[in-house]
């Protein structure tokens, strides 16, 4: 490996990728683009808190309780109740027995059902306990000793609300990221199609030069843009270092996907084809942040997932190394083979 | 062996069960230039790549400079250039641009584009983009990007196809400036006549094989059918065409009863051109 020779490549892979005015008007604008959204969407949670309950017998008085930020919606069912809080149109749902007041009167201890969605913060809780005290001194006039029994439905996150703008911020991210498989698999393409890299091979550049070269511009481009939009929109503010790795290594995988897109295309357009649906399978798991319970555990075995996953959780959570190596090192793992075959197939086609 | 620029040694490529070359063996010395012709899919190009390493021979082996190119690739790279065929040039720099790439990963240190653009004729188009050029530019340039290292060894191939009488007069004039300045020069052509010009020797390669290795001087000597062509006038008035056979013992007597007898108007010799060797050798034209 000759670095002088390298150097001299990735100056080339630069300047050409800035030179191609329609790659480069898509990298700036998509920038900007995703920027735009991330600042248009909501940067706090409604603290007004909908909750649904279902109370068959009793009164319409619950509508009524002087609890402040809470709007209190009466369902005909128990599955309803269910549906609603799942689909997210109420965070909380009350399911009270149809013979609640019978068994208050009998001493007895009613059942009480809480459905929460799977991200309703810790404070709901609380607030569930205060509504149910308020409900009971309201129908006896005392306090009442209930079981409250609680389920989560989909993973717990109680306690951390997060605004709609820092959901998108990993799928932006992922976007900026492998939005850069179009242009590395467009340079390659040219440079196969054209024999320009005939043209290198005759020279004292290898082939691990140019590979070398065409990894360090790819990564180079998509990791830069991806920090800085990261940068910008605050997702850097909490274990800087990690989102630095991840996306890091998310770049390499937008690399080696480039060089396996490149070993198949002829041109732009096909490079087009074939990078589309890449794009789209890569994308899957970030509507899991998007819209929790959305997708199932089979997104786990697309690359992108630990990519997301990592930003989501560090960027979101505070998550610490601790918390995402297995993530990172399967994401690690993903990368060095893609990256591997990618480098392998394109090397028997510049042959 | 140093004495030869190039030495193909039992050189052999075969694609599947296509045998491309087939156990080749020649010499080139320093500073002779080559002429390698033959037909398409003969197995030039294919010799071409394994000369510059962009192939691996399947047996046997090419050495280039006293170096076994399998074995020392980026020596013998550093120190040859290779214009190919079809133009492969970046199209959205500037022919300075091209020809600063090339240098910069020859390690050429001070490198001045402007001479190598002069020696081609590309002068004062050096700022232009590479994609506004016509072919025969785009080909001149193809030229100078293969001299930026001052080659010892200078491969080229078909440099002149499809090109105005300008621009191949043009590289004509490098091919020899080079030769002057003592390089090697590899020159595959289809273009008969450029060949006899510039070689001093050519080879046909003809499925696979080299058939014939000369200079052109013995080649059509040994090859080819020397005549006199002439031209009589009747007496009608008519012209007509008498050939005269030159390499027979009564060449003499006939010749002198033609200008006895008849009324000669012209009078050409005629020698074989290297098609019609290769045609003579092979039963097959170098355009097929």
């Amino acid at each position: 490996m000759n670095w002088r020779i390298i150097g001299t490549l990735v100056s080339k892979d630069l300047s050409l990728f800035f030179r191609k005015k329609g790659i480069l008007a898509l990298t700036i604008l998509g920038l900007v683009f995703y920027l735009i959204i991330y600042f248009v969407m909501p940067g706090t949670v409604n603290e007004n808190l909908e909750i649904g309950v279902y109370a068959p017998g009793l009164p319409p008085v619950l509508q009524h309780l002087p609890e402040e930020g809470l709007e209190i919606s009466i369902v005909d069912s128990e599955d309803v109740l269910k549906e609603r809080v799942s689909d997210g149109t109420y965070i909380v749902g009350m399911s009270l027995p149809s013979d609640f007041i019978e068994m208050l009167n009998a001493g007895q201890k009613p059942d009480i059902h809480l459905y929460f969605t799977a991200d309703a913060p810790e404070e709901i809780k609380i607030a569930m306990e205060t509504l149910v005290n308020d409900f009971a001194y309201m129908l006896t006039g005392q306090a009442l000793t209930v079981e409250v029994s609680e389920e989560v439905l989909g993973q717990d996150l109680l306690g951390t609300p997060i605004p709609p703008r820092d959901r998108l911020r990993p799928l932006l991210a992922i976007f900026i990221i492998f939005m850069e498989i179009l242009g590395l698999a467009n340079l390659i393409t040219e440079e196969v199609e054209r024999r320009t890299a005939q043209a290198l091979l005759v020279t004292p550049a290898t082939v691990i030069d140019m590979f070398t070269a065409k990894s360090i511009a790819g990564i180079g481009l998509a990791f830069v843009q991806a920090v800085l939009f990261m940068a910008i929109v605050g997702g850097m503010n909490i274990n800087p270092v990690i989102i630095l790795v991840v996306l890091f290594i998310g770049a390499a995988l937008a690399t080696g996907l480039s060089f396996l897109i490149s070993s198949l295309a002829k041109d732009f357009m096909s490079v087009l084809a074939w990078s589309v649906p890449v794009l789209v399978v890569l994308i899957v798991p970030s509507l899991g942040v998007m819209i929790p319970g959305a997708i199932t555990g089979w997104v786990k075995v697309i690359p992108s997932y630990y990519l997301v996953d990592t930003v989501y959780r560090v960027a979101n959570y505070g998550s610490g190394w601790g918390d995402v190596w297995t993530s990172l090192l399967i994401l690690l793992g993903y990368t060095l083979v893609i990256v591997g075959i990618g480098i392998l197939v394109l090397r028997r086609k510049l042959q | 062996m140093t004495d030869y620029a190039i030495v193909a040694e039992d050189l052999t490529y075969y694609y599947g069960d296509l045998t491309a070359v087939d156990h080749i063996n020649f010499q080139v010395a320093e500073g002779e230039i080559l002429g390698f012709l033959g037909p398409n899919g003969a197995g030039k190009t294919t010799t071409v790549n394994m000369l510059t390493g962009q192939m691996k021979p399947k047996g046997g082996r090419a050495v280039l400079m006293g170096m076994d190119v399998a074995k020392n690739i980026e020596r013998v790279q550093g120190n040859i250039g290779v214009c190919f065929e079809t133009t492969n040039l970046y199209e959205q720099m500037t022919a300075i641009e091209n020809l600063n790439l090339f240098a910069r990963l020859f390690g050429v240190k001070p490198f001045d584009a402007s001479e190598f653009l002069s020696r081609v004729g590309l002068e004062g188009r050096g700022k232009d983009k590479v994609d506004t050029y016509s072919k025969g530019m785009k080909q001149r340039l193809m030229v100078a990007r293969s001299l930026v290292n001052k080659p010892r060894i200078l491969f080229l191939d078909e440099p002149t196809a499809g090109l105005d009488p300008t621009s191949s007069e043009a590289i004509r004039e490098v091919i020899l400036k080079e030769k002057e300045r003592g390089a090697t020069v590899f020159l595959t052509t289809h273009d008969m006549m450029e060949a006899d010009k510039l070689s001093d020797r050519v080879a046909f390669m003809n499925q696979g094989k080299i058939v014939a290795l000369d200079t052109p001087l013995n080649l059509k000597r040994q090859y080819g059918k020397r005549a006199l062509k002439v031209k009589v006038s009747t007496e009608s008035g008519a012209l007509e065409d008498r050939e005269i056979d030159l390499d027979t013992p009564d060449t003499p007597a006939k010749v002198q009863e033609l200008f006895a007898r008849e009324q000669v108007v012209t009078v050409h010799s005629e020698e074989a051109t290297l098609e019609d060797i290769f045609i003579n050798i092979t039963g097959r034209g170098l355009t097929g």
